[in-house]
């Protein structure tokens, strides 16, 4: 099997301790991530999307051709990505006088949107395409590790084109994910709430971003969880990075790790917490490390 | 029921010593009262009555008035009062004519000056009793008229400036119909959207309100709104929308507008700047190569920041589309214009 791998911005350029734990996972999956050689920003559906439709579905049909010409599906493991990416894919399926538009834009750089390529989601392919047996029999040593679960807002959303089998509202792909590692997923309160970060607006309102995720984290450590999972290093970046914002703006001590669902993966596999760069990132996981692995 | 007593009785008292020379005995029913509930407030209460003692008033509390009662205020209810009156008026009816006889005959034993002095009393206490109420009257009606006030918020058609179709932009709502968001005709304004929404919560964003200025064309009212941008795209207001309205999409086109009628904050050109310039919205910077190199990585991921031929792809659709035209971009200097 392989598969195209979109890499996007914030992943590979902030946290590459997720790409990493990602192409160690596939190895030992024996599935094959190529590199889309080339590829750009999806681009940032709340950015791009609210400002310029056109420009948006032009830049994501661009990276969607390169995934068509390596004749294979994409993968990526951002919810970002993937709500730009599975949105203009679908849309350009569907409707002809757009599809048109945005190739004779395409055909100014001798590209062609075909419609040939399926965008697919990391944690819906492990799922899906792997299965949970898989996936457990790779699990070296199982995590001891409470988490609060955070799926994120262009995951499972809008339910009306995505089609990932689940309940948007009430769904359980990311915890069964998570307790095939060993870890728990708690719940709480309000779990479905977005982080805050998207649709433009902690690029444009940081103090009502930073309100969201005060609420998210406020519930997270009312369940007394050790850690954050997401699959959205937006998500991510906004409970890592957001997480000391809220404590400067609130004057609170939040201190809940954020692990990508990969990361956890890694972790599970017996990579270091350096191979992973919680090193690098600004919540401390040493202890919930430490305690994961009964060291 | 008991507490209309207690107004009653305590009315009844004052009228009483009106005729009997004794003094207000409501506040030692209040210390009374008091009295009976704790320990501690009990020798606070007698002081007050041995004061009253000291000063040479009788302190004889008739039994029937140690009842529960508030600490003497004007928030008296209107409706109390008059009944009180009324009841008054009653008792003085009913009482026998003897009675009433004895005590004109009272009255008139008394000094001239004594009499003259109690008329002035009454009336000073009638006086004061209609200034209470108007007051009271004269709060209820504002406070009545301030609530209908904020309701009608509610609804367009109290404000005080009335909409009419001049206010109404019809190419406005047609966008949004040519963009393939027909659902913004089955909104029914139920508001399941503005319930679910968490930026609705802690800013002004009504994402109801807004979906009906869309259908009805209130084009400036729209694009001109801050509060427009407070939407996170998280689809829950969508997914709920109990008439399948594509709300996100409502949002994301009334953006588009905003946008292209200069509506656009400078934190967000300066993410479409990044892309222009690198193919990305969070470009690689130093720190990250150096942590990609240190775990096994290739210094640059094989994205547009190691294909410069991919880059220029990018930055030709971006002019195609006129994207560099509407943030601003300036080539010369891969900044803003302004």
């Amino acid at each position: 099997m392989e598969i195209a791998y979109f890499l996007g911005c914030i992943m590979n350029n902030r946290y590459p301790g997720v790409e990493k734990a990602t192409r160690k996972l596939f190895e030992a999956l024996d599935i094959e991530l190529k590199d889309m050689e080339g590829a750009s920003c999806c681009p940032a559906p709340g950015v791009f999307g609210s400002f310029d439709e056109e420009t948006w579905a032009t830049i994501a049909a661009r990276n969607l051709t390169l995934a068509e010409d390596m004749g294979a599906d994409i993968m990526t493991e951002c919810n970002g990505c993937f709500g730009s990416l599975f949105e203009c894919n679908h849309m350009l399926k569907e409707d002809e006088d757009k599809k048109a538009k945005i190739n004779a834009n395409l055909a100014e750089i001798g590209r062609e949107f075909k419609g040939t390529t399926n965008v697919k989601h990391f944690a819906q392919i492990l799922r899906d395409d792997v299965g949970f047996e898989k996936l457990a029999s790779l699990i070296e040593k199982p995590l001891d590790l409470n988490v609060a679960v955070h799926y994120g807002c262009h995951f499972l959303k809008p339910t009306e084109t995505i089609g990932i089998e689940d309940q948007a509202e009430n769904p359980s792909i990311l915890d069964d994910l998570v307790e095939i590692t060993g870890a728990k997923s708690v719940d709480y309160k309000d779990k479905m709430m977005c982080c805050g970060a998207g649709g433009g607006l902690r690029a444009r309102d940081l103090d009502v971003t930073t309100s969201f995720t005060k609420e998210k984290l406020d519930h997270m450590t009312e369940a007394g969880v050790d850690a954050i999972v997401n699959v959205c290093p937006f998500c991510h970046m906004q409970f890592d990075q957001g997480q000391t914002e809220v404590n400067e703006k609130y004057g609170t001590d939040f201190a809940l790790p954020v692990f990508h669902l990969a990361q956890l993966y890694g972790l599970a596999m017996g990579l270091s917490a350096e191979e992973l760069t919680f090193d690098a990132q600004k919540i401390d996981a040493t202890p919930a490390i430490k305690k994961a692995l009964g060291e | 029921m008991i507490i209309r007593g207690v107004f009653s009785m305590s009315i009844i008292n004052r009228l009483k010593s009106l005729f009997t020379g004794e003094n207000d005995n409501e506040k030692k029913d209040i210390s009374n009262d008091v009295s009976n509930t704790s320990d501690d407030v009990q020798v606070t209460s007698s002081k007050i009555v041995n004061d009253d003692v000291v000063s040479g008033t009788k302190t004889t509390v008739p039994r029937e008035d140690v009842v529960k009662e508030e600490p003497k205020d004007d928030k008296r209810d209107i409706e109390t009062l008059k009944e009180e009156v009324v009841e008054e008026l009653h008792k003085i009816k009913e009482t026998p004519v003897d009675e009433k006889i004895e005590k004109v005959h009272e009255l008139k034993e008394k000094p001239l000056e004594e009499k003259v002095e109690k008329l002035h009393e009454i009336k000073e206490k009638v006086e004061e009793a209609v200034e209470i109420i108007e007051e009271d009257v004269k709060n209820k009606v504002e406070e009545k008229s301030n609530k209908d006030t904020k309701g009608d918020n509610m609804t367009l058609l109290t404000d005080k400036e009335l909409l009419n179709d001049s206010n109404r932009d019809p190419d406005f709502t047609a966008e949004f119909i040519d963009a393939g968001i027909e659902t913004v005709k089955h909104c029914f304004q139920c508001g399941t959207c503005s319930g679910s929404c968490p930026s609705g919560r802690r800013t002004p964003y009504k994402v109801r309100q807004i979906v009906r200025k869309c259908l009805l064309g209130l084009k400036e009212e729209v694009i001109t709104d801050d509060a427009l941008w407070m939407c996170t795209t998280c689809y829950t207001c969508q997914e709920r929308c109990l008439r399948s309205v594509k709300i996100v999409e409502i949002i994301k086109k009334a953006r588009n507008i905003a946008a292209h009628a200069g509506y656009m904050a400078k934190p967000h050109k300066m993410t479409g700047v990044f892309v222009l310039n690198t193919g990305h919205a969070v470009p690689i910077n130093d720190a990250a190569k150096a942590l990609r190199t240190k775990i096994g990585l290739p210094e640059v991921p094989p994205t547009t920041h190691a294909y410069p031929e991919a880059l220029e792809e990018v930055q030709k659709l971006c002019k195609i589309t006129a994207f560099d035209e509407l943030i601003g971009y300036d080539e010369a200097t891969g900044g803003l214009k302004e």
